[in-house]
């Protein structure tokens, strides 16, 4: 049984990083959480900690390792929501690369096309060290993009009040 | 001649009324506050086209380069799903130039305009379908925008056409997630 379609859903389909509604996933969380009867009690479990990661926005190795967790367990009875939070989070993770060293740091977007976040580790890896730019990595890991692309409105004092 | 003799007939009536100068002074105020509405009409079709057209581009790639178990089924319902929007964006574009507008075209307008995800091969057989269900999803929110603007404005031949987009949409999307099951 799948998860219905909510509107937040459908600006899901068209995330780009400008245009993408910073809650597009967590309202496909809701909608799974909703799914009574096709999701197991371990599942709403795990299904709440991916929500308040995604909320908090700040643990994306967490995030991820949770998300490849769920994917194992759920995707062949949620298919479309679980292909829907892979393309959110492919449009919103990068793999961090510090090269021995110290030297400047260089991100590479993530393609969820493995189970297995090391495996997605090793994967991005490789196509960041095969453009040529680096020549080793000290330490690889995955980060949420900042959101310094969207424009946020500033609140004012007077608006506040 | 028969012709003639009605609108001679016809023009006392209307003046006697004392709505001739009246009348055709509200039609053409009519005449001008459409030619505004068409606007927001012909951008709404016209949005339709790019994403109709784009989702013909996507539906044609899942044709090509799908693979797995469930190739031969996939290969000839994407095809049967190409076919069918290839006569659709004729329809919305003759739309558009009936009401006296111009139809948008050339690749890069049309992808731009319908800003959908573009999906790359090779890919796991189910995501073709995940991708095209996304992809349907966006056609029906701007159909469906489209539907409800030209019932706004009494365009009921737009309206008409949003309608039959609608129910391919609504009916292909049901099949796709039917095979993700």
């Amino acid at each position: 049984m799948s998860v219905n379609r909510t509107p937040a859903v459908n600006r899901l389909e068209s995330c780009t990083i400008a245009a993408c509604h910073e809650s597009c996933a967590l309202e496909v969380v809701d909608a799974l959480l909703q799914a009574t009867g096709s999701v197991r009690g371990e599942e709403v479990d795990a299904l709440l900690d991916l929500r308040w990661l995604l909320h908090r926005r700040d643990d994306a190795e967490a995030t991820l390792a949770l998300f490849c967790k769920l994917r194992l367990a759920m995707e062949e009875r949620h298919y479309l929501s679980l292909y829907r939070l892979r393309r959110w989070l492919e449009n919103h993770l990068l793999l961090s690369i510090r090269p021995p060293g110290g030297t400047r740091e260089h991100t590479v977007p993530v393609k969820l096309d493995r189970y297995c976040p090391e495996a997605v580790r090793a994967r991005c890896l490789y196509c960041g060290l095969s453009r040529g730019e680096l020549t080793g990595a000290g330490r690889a890991f995955f980060i949420f993009r900042p959101r310094s692309t969207r424009a946020v409105p500033v609140q004012t004092a007077a608006s506040a009040a | 001649m028969v012709r003639f003799g009605k609108a001679v007939e016809n023009a006392p009536l209307a003046l006697s009324a004392g709505g001739g100068i009246y009348s055709a002074m509200k039609t053409a105020t009519a005449t001008a506050a459409k030619s505004k509405t068409d606007t927001r009409m012909v951008d709404a079709l016209n949005q339709v086209l790019a994403d109709s057209y784009a989702l013909m581009a996507l539906t044609h790639l899942a044709h090509w380069n799908v693979e797995g178990p469930d190739f031969f089924e996939l290969h000839k319902a994407f095809q049967e799903q190409y076919e069918e929007l290839f006569e659709a964006v004729d329809e919305i574009a003759e739309r558009v130039r009936a009401l006296d507008a111009y139809a948008i075209g050339g690749l890069n307008k049309l992808a731009g305009t319908a800003g959908m995800d573009e999906f790359t091969s090779p890919m796991p057989q189910k995501d073709y379908s995940a991708a095209l269900i996304v992809a349907h999803e966006k056609v029906i929110d701007d159909a469906t925008r489209a539907r409800g603007l030209a019932g706004e404005i009494n365009d009921l031949e737009s309206q008409d056409l949003m309608i039959k987009r609608l129910e391919f949409h609504q009916k292909t999307v049901w099949m796709l997630k039917s095979s993700l099951k």
